[in-house]
């Protein structure tokens, strides 16, 4: 970052301003320009436009099997905030918190006087759109810790996976969506306000967080001058990362409490793995498997049956790690069966639902052949966790 | 390492190589003792791989629609590889391509009960299963 550039944001030379008294188009080439937004405020930015936009189409759009991106989206979005926090508190005039952010009574004077068009023009953040940035990066970081306990409780992994149930993951899944549409509103507030100040002041906003000036105008509202510290800034933010980045890699490294099973029981894997998936035990309850293996004599219109001795003990295995015994997803959303056909998964509402959007002629493919057969898919769907990001429906099951 | 005991070692891998899709892999004690139990059983003294063949390839009424023959996951060849209804490989059933099938007497009476009974809704006889053997011993 350039020292020089920050340091020179304000006040420029007064032999300079008199052009600003003439009328003023905006695509006057004499205008004289300052520079506000210094190169850290607009790549973060356009980085955290970036992310977010990233965040917001594989959360709402392309759903759970981007989770990895998503993931990856709100990291950086994280990172990105916390270092415009630290540069809030470090970085020049036009960065600081302290430069932009308005009391009650000043914000509320700043809309009364803009109903009244009467208002001043601040070359900073207003401060209505102070506020906006502070609401911004606020619901970034909500996001970003609603989103770590989801990815705990619900994934089983993450920072969180040793702290949070399925039921809070689950729970605060919703208050996730709930502050991500938030975060939809207050960018449509954020783009409308930007719009709003670019005709009511006559300058392109969008572009000023480009070349980063703007003009220069007599009776501008500026923020008190503040030499940036860009060194220790991003001695701060290395070693906050730094810092954080251990914590999380700790946290993540904690055991996991109510996983499913690991390896699979040998003589399970092959008796049930000789005609279909081995599927894992945490699946169903084991009230359900009970009934299962009572009936292997007729087990989805196949004769199955196993001498008394393997049968039970099969079943004793399968009960000791029902789903009564884990935390996963799939051991909960499997958990409502379907009354006329207890003993299938692909018959539950969850796999329904979940499956509406594949087309037959994927299930009937080579490759996968019968819905069945998770794995064709599911690339961990033995070890009963079936996360999202490790589903890859084959290419040639999709011509 | 010097030049002799490589050539020594050459020849032998070589030897090993050539010398391994000579062996016979129909002879095998343990299957010929399922069979010889199938021949008390049935209270003959020879099963004839053509009526096994032919069993081996009828459709057979009785047992569940979705499954009328031996050839519906096993394929009409069963030198090939098979799939069961859901799609999981099955090894070829023929003893050329598989010299471990028929040798665990266990698994054997295991898949005749379930799969006599899928496909004809019934147990099979000695007689049948002594034939499908010497049937899938043949080829």
């Amino acid at each position: 970052m350039d020292d020089a550039e920050m340091q020179l944001t304000f006040p420029m030379p007064t032999n300079r301003t008199t052009i600003a008294n003439k009328p003023m188009p905006s695509t006057d080439r004499n205008m004289t320009t300052r520079p506000v937004w210094d190169l850290f405020i607009r790549s973060f930015h356009w980085l955290l436009v970036t992310a977010i936009t990233i965040g917001a189409v594989t959360g709402f759009i392309l759903g759970p099997t981007w989770l990895r991106m998503h993931l990856i989206a709100g990291t950086i979005a994280v990172v990105l905030v916390v270092a415009r926090i630290i540069w809030g508190f470090s970085g020049g005039s036009f960065a600081r918190f302290a430069g932009f952010v308005a009391g009650p009574r000043e914000t509320l004077r700043h809309l009364a006087e803009l109903r009244r068009a009467s208002a001043p023009r601040h070359v900073g953040h207003n401060p209505a759109g102070g506020w906006m940035i502070l609401f911004l990066l606020g619901m970034i970081l909500l996001l970003a810790i609603t989103g770590t306990t989801v990815l705990g409780g619900v994934f089983k992994t993450g920072p969180l996976g040793f702290a949070v149930s399925y039921d809070l993951g689950s729970a605060v899944n919703k208050v996730h969506k709930l502050l991500a549409w938030g975060l939809l509103g207050l960018i449509a507030l954020h783009i409308a306000g930007a719009i709003y100040e670019s005709l009511r002041t006559r300058e392109n906003l969008p572009l000023t967080m480009i070349t980063g000036r703007k003009q220069a105008r007599p009776g501008d509202h500026l923020p008190p001058s503040r030499a940036a510290h860009p060194r220790s800034a991003a001695l701060i933010m290395l070693a906050g990362g730094a810092l954080g980045t251990a914590i999380g890699l700790a946290l993540a490294q904690k055991p996991v409490p109510h996983l499913p099973i690991t390896p699979l029981d040998p003589t399970y894997a092959q008796e049930c793995g000789d005609c279909h998936i081995p599927f894992h035990p945490s699946l169903m309850s084991a009230q359900r498997w009970r009934m299962l293996m009572a009936s292997l004599d007729s087990h989805f219109g196949e004769d199955a049956s196993l001498d008394e001795e393997t049968r039970k003990k099969l079943e004793d295995w399968m009960v000791a790690h029902a789903a009564e015994t884990v935390d996963t997803k799939p051991a909960h959303v499997f958990a409502q069966a379907n009354p006329e056909n207890p003993i299938s998964l692909t018959a539950t509402p969850f796999w329904k639902t979940t499956h509406k959007a594949i087309p037959d002629k994927v299930f009937k493919s080579k490759p996968v052949f019968a819905r069945t057969n998770c794995a064709a898919c599911h690339k961990d769907a033995e070890t009963g966790m079936f996360y999202p990001s490790n589903i890859e429906i084959p290419a040639e099951a999709q011509k | 390492m010097k030049l002799f005991p490589n050539l020594i070692l050459s020849g032998t891998l070589l030897a090993v190589a050539l010398g391994a899709p000579i062996q016979p892999a129909q002879a095998d004690p343990a299957r010929d003792a399922i069979i010889a139990q199938f021949k008390a059983q049935a209270g003959v003294s020879s099963f004839s791989a053509a009526r096994g063949k032919k069993f081996f390839h009828a459709k057979h009424a009785g047992g569940k629609p979705e499954t009328p023959s031996c050839t519906t996951c096993h394929t009409n060849d069963p030198r090939n590889f098979g799939k069961t209804r859901v799609g999981k490989v099955i090894d070829p059933m023929a003893v050329s391509r598989n010299p471990q099938r028929f040798t665990d007497p266990k698994k054997v009476a295991k898949w005749f009960r379930r799969n006599c009974k899928t496909v004809l809704g019934r147990e099979c006889t000695a007689q049948e299963k002594g034939d499908i053997l010497t049937y899938l011993s043949s080829i």
